[in-house]
């Protein structure tokens, strides 16, 4: 039953039409959250994504409402698409986070740009490793001493295959069943034991991992994207497809705030790389 | 991964209740399975056949079938599985929280209830696919109910009271439970779920008495884990049976991989006392992009023969090497005698995901028949008898065509031309009678995907009606989403088949009547002529219908009875996974989009079972 999340792309769409209300008649700014997922958010508000939340809010003169749910299969459906159970809305009307133009929720305009890049930890051998292709072109007996993490689907696992790796590769669950314990947070640890020496790691989730350490403990080098393989990704705000004011709406906060926002995303040492205009959504199809 | 077994002994509560002696347990099940009227096992006897010798309804009298009570769960998820007969009382069961009911029939009254405590913001989003409970098992003098959360609870049938309990496996692994177990002999065998997060496939046999731990066989891995003796256990190779050799598992996966396989046992399992084998299916490999795990990826996608005191494999045969559409082979498998090419064979019958029905000899694994039951079916074209794989077409094959580019029409689309609703079978046809789903998918590749905070470039996958006759393959511009077959497998020829508006996803159940029931996503339980496939009778039932049909004889009076309740896959996948039409690339799907829409129009949530009967 692996692949619902693919089909359930248009989820209740069905149950959609028609039942979107304006934004302005709300008094609260709801959000869907993970309540473990650092560094985008957690319950007690110290992810970025929080931070933005709370900025957002403030302006709307409004207060930070969150409906909590481990973001895993079903996140979607089971919050920004969740009907109220008083039956009278929906669980929350934001997700912070999720990709630009991705297609379970409408999508905001970009906020930030960043990258997957390649987390070496230091003192372990790799040192002198500058690039990602180095590793490709290490003697084979090198090779196979490469302790990577790698995930299902990321670009990764692809970059690994493409370059003769994967069998090299230590298989990690894109997501965990555990909702005390997040993915960027069992890297953290399996880097600093040592069960793992690098790993090719989102950006955000790759500045957490170097935060949770010593400063100058890895060496990050961001990957670079070609045509077949896609390293960088532009990151928006959901909504509910048809929620066009409330889509308006946060497109006029990240315009008036966009400075605040890349700062308070920068102070969590996430890769940032220059929002490219076409990332936005192009087709409105709603 | 964290060892299970550790913990899992130190978990097991064993208050152990005065057991009556154990090694009666399968043949007291044995025995109650051979009484028409109980319903004491999911399949209705070990062989999973759904077939019960009851004949006071039939198909003459049943078009003057009634409701004769009816009992609502109080659970809004989906229903699936079905009530247990046993010596009077019936059992039945609901979707998380996994409420059991002890039911008098005499006074339709509660004669006790068990809630166990589990907890919901643990489990419940690690299941994918909504929080559907198969049913439960009767053995021992005790009611096996296999919880979400993946604990084992046994409980005594005439109290209610929990006897032991045992973790069997790991929820913040991804680990969850939606199985009906089932008892044989002094064990009771469960499997597990959660592909979808890398989890491990097993099955598993806990003593009946304790909860201990017996034996645990992996779906994939070194021979010790997947209790693989590469001398005896065999497989199909080469137009015979062979020893598999080792690491058959081992050497079909890149790396580590295996680590995280997949293979998950969520589906039925069946017994045959005489050869003391177990027999079920496994499911997907776990990592999604087939690119992403070069090789066969054994043992997902396969039908296995265990040892039942041991676990050892007997044979396994894999149906989908290299999984790219996601034909997780978990359904059913059905053990019937039936004389295949001149020859009589014991047999087992297993109707996939991928369209095909397998009909193997069940001592030996030799594969027999392998045929499209649904012949709008073309991500291969046949299977190989010599080889027993599936000749790939390239054409639907997104990893031949490159992960850039468009894959139209492959059939069936991701949920099978069958899911996990389970087959019934009539010895007097000899036929068996499959709840269809009738659809076609389409990848189109660059849309962005997030796992958990991770970006990545997927696919989107939309389905459409198949569009295509049953029987011939032919396009006939048909916007149906479900049928509902009967199969000859021993000939591998489809016997009748008739249209239904959605997907069927109920299991059947045929009668010694020469009546077959199923019910609809709609919320109709159906009556049809075994023979020809005539409707007989239909009721509209408080919701749409996932569980299975079963039947049952109490105070000289034959009863049928099915819990209706939309959600499964069925409800949140089916009935809002396809396209929302406004995709110019999915114009031949609109009108059954439509249609899926009309679902909501047809039934709402909530559990109920509905009892019927002829009138007195």
């Amino acid at each position: 039953m692996r692949k619902l999340p693919s089909i359930t792309k248009h989820l209740f769409l069905c149950c959609l039409a028609g039942s979107s209300f304006t934004a302005q008649a709300e008094d609260k700014f709801r959000v869907c959250a993970d309540p473990l997922n650092p560094p985008y958010s957690t319950k007690l508000l110290d992810g970025y994504e929080n931070k933005i939340a709370a900025l957002f809010a403030k302006q709307l003169n409004q207060e930070v409402e969150y409906f909590w749910l481990p973001a895993r299969i079903g996140f979607i459906r089971n919050t920004l698409k969740a009907e109220n159970d008083n039956g009278d809305g929906f669980k929350c009307d934001v997700v912070m986070g999720v990709p630009s133009g991705y297609d379970l929720t409408e999508t905001s305009k970009p906020y930030f740009h960043s990258t997957y890049a390649l987390l070496i930890a230091k003192g372990r051998g790799w040192d002198d490793i500058t690039s990602a292709t180095q590793l490709a072109n290490l003697p084979l007996q090198k090779q196979e001493s490469l302790k990577i993490a790698m995930f299902d689907r990321g670009p990764g696992t692809t970059w690994l295959q493409k370059t003769g790796l994967l069998a090299q590769g230590i298989p990690y669950q894109s997501m965990t069943g555990d909702s005390e314990h997040n993915v960027a947070m069992q890297i953290d640890k399996d880097l600093r034991a040592g069960t793992i020496d690098m790993v090719i790691l989102w950006g955000p989730m790759a500045g957490y991992v170097k935060s949770q350490s010593p400063k100058d403990s890895y060496i990050v080098i961001p990957m670079e994207s070609t045509p077949d393989m896609k390293f960088d990704f532009s990151i928006a705000m959901g909504v509910r497809h048809g929620d066009n004011a409330r889509k308006q709406q946060l497109n006029d906060l990240i315009d008036k705030n966009m400075p605040e926002i890349q700062s308070i995303i920068g102070s969590y040492g996430i890769p940032l790389l220059p929002i490219p205009a076409q990332a936005e959504k192009k087709d409105d199809d709603d | 991964m964290t060892p299970v077994k550790n913990w899992l002994l130190a978990s097991t509560v064993a208050t152990l209740l005065a057991a009556p002696t154990v090694s009666t347990a399968n043949s007291d099940l044995e025995k109650l399975t051979q009484d028409p009227a109980n319903w004491a096992t999911w399949g209705g006897d070990y062989a999973g056949t759904r077939y019960s010798k009851l004949s006071e309804i039939n198909a003459q009298n049943v078009k003057n079938l009634q409701p004769a009570w009816s009992f609502s769960t109080g659970v809004l998820r989906g229903h699936e599985g079905g009530p247990l007969v046993v010596n009077g009382v019936m059992y039945i069961h609901t979707p998380f929280p996994n409420t059991v009911y002890a039911i008098d029939q005499k006074t339709q009254s509660v004669i006790w209830e068990f809630t166990p405590t589990m907890d919901a913001d643990v489990t419940i989003p690690v299941m994918c696919c909504d929080t559907v409970n198969r049913g439960l098992a009767y053995g021992d003098g005790k009611i096996f109910l296999q919880q979400s959360d993946t604990v084992l609870t046994a409980l005594d049938a005439k109290t209610g009271k929990r006897v032991w309990s045992v973790q069997n496996g790991d929820p913040k692994l991804g680990m969850t439970n939606t199985n009906a177990p089932i008892v044989v002999k002094d064990k009771v065998i469960t499997g597990i779920s959660g592909g979808e997060f890398g989890v491990r496939g097993f099955l598993v046999a806990y003593d009946i008495r304790t909860g201990q731990l017996v034996w645990k066989g992996y779906s994939m891995g070194p021979d010790k884990d997947t209790l693989i003796d590469p001398k005896k256990s065999t497989a199909w190779k080469d137009g015979k049976v062979q020893p598999v050799g080792e690491n058959s598992s081992l050497s079909t996966w890149e790396g580590d991989q295996w680590k995280i396989g997949g293979g998950t046992t969520w589906g039925w399992y069946s017994y045959d006392p005489k050869l003391n084998l177990v027999y079920y299916g496994s499911g997907n490999p776990s990592t999604w992009n087939p690119t992403q795990r070069p090789g066969d990826n054994k043992w997902s996608m396969s039908l296995w023969a265990r040892d039942a005191d041991t676990g050892e494999v007997k044979w396994v045969y894999q149906m989908t090497p290299h999984d790219e559409w996601d034909y997780d082979g978990i359904n059913e498998t059905v053990l019937v005698d039936q004389e295949v090419k001149g020859k009589m064979h014991k047999t087992i019958v297993h109707f996939d995901r991928n369209g095909f029905g397998y009909t193997l000899d069940r001592e030996t694994g030799e594969l027999l028949v392998a045929e499209k039951f649904d012949k709008s079916v073309n991500w291969a074209s046949h299977v190989d008898m010599k080889s027993g794989r599936p000749e790939v077409v390239p054409e639907f094959s997104t990893e031949h065509n490159g992960e850039d580019v468009n894959t139209v029409g492959t059939c069936p689309a991701a949920l099978g031309a069958k899911n996990m609703a389970p087959v019934s079978y009539s010895p007097q046809t000899g036929l068996f009678y499959i709840s269809g789903n009738h659809l076609c998918m389409e990848y189109e590749p660059f849309e962005v995907s997030y796992t958990a905070g991770q970006p990545y470039v997927g696919a989107t996958l939309s389905m459409m009606p198949a569009g295509a006759d049953v029987l011939t393959g032919k396009k006939d511009g048909t916007t149906n989403l479900g049928q509902f077959t009967a199969f000859d497998a021993k000939t591998g020829k489809i016997a009748w088949s008739n249209k239904e508006q959605f997907s069927v996803w109920s299991g059947s159940l045929a009668t010694a009547g020469g009546v077959v029931f199923y019910g609809t996503l709609e919320g109709y339980l159906k009556a049809v002529d075994a023979k020809t496939g005539k409707e007989l009778y239909k009721f509209k039932t408080p919701s749409g219908i996932i569980g299975n049909v079963n039947t049952w004889e109490f105070d000289g009076t034959q009863y049928v009875g099915v819990m209706s309740g939309i959600g499964g896959w069925a409800g949140i996948g089916i009935a809002a996974g396809l396209d929302d039409g406004s995709d110019s690339t999915n114009s031949e799907g609109l009108g059954a989009v439509g249609a899926y829409r009309s679902l909501g129009s047809y039934t709402k949530l909530g559990g109920t079972l509905t009892v019927f009967a002829l009138p007195k």
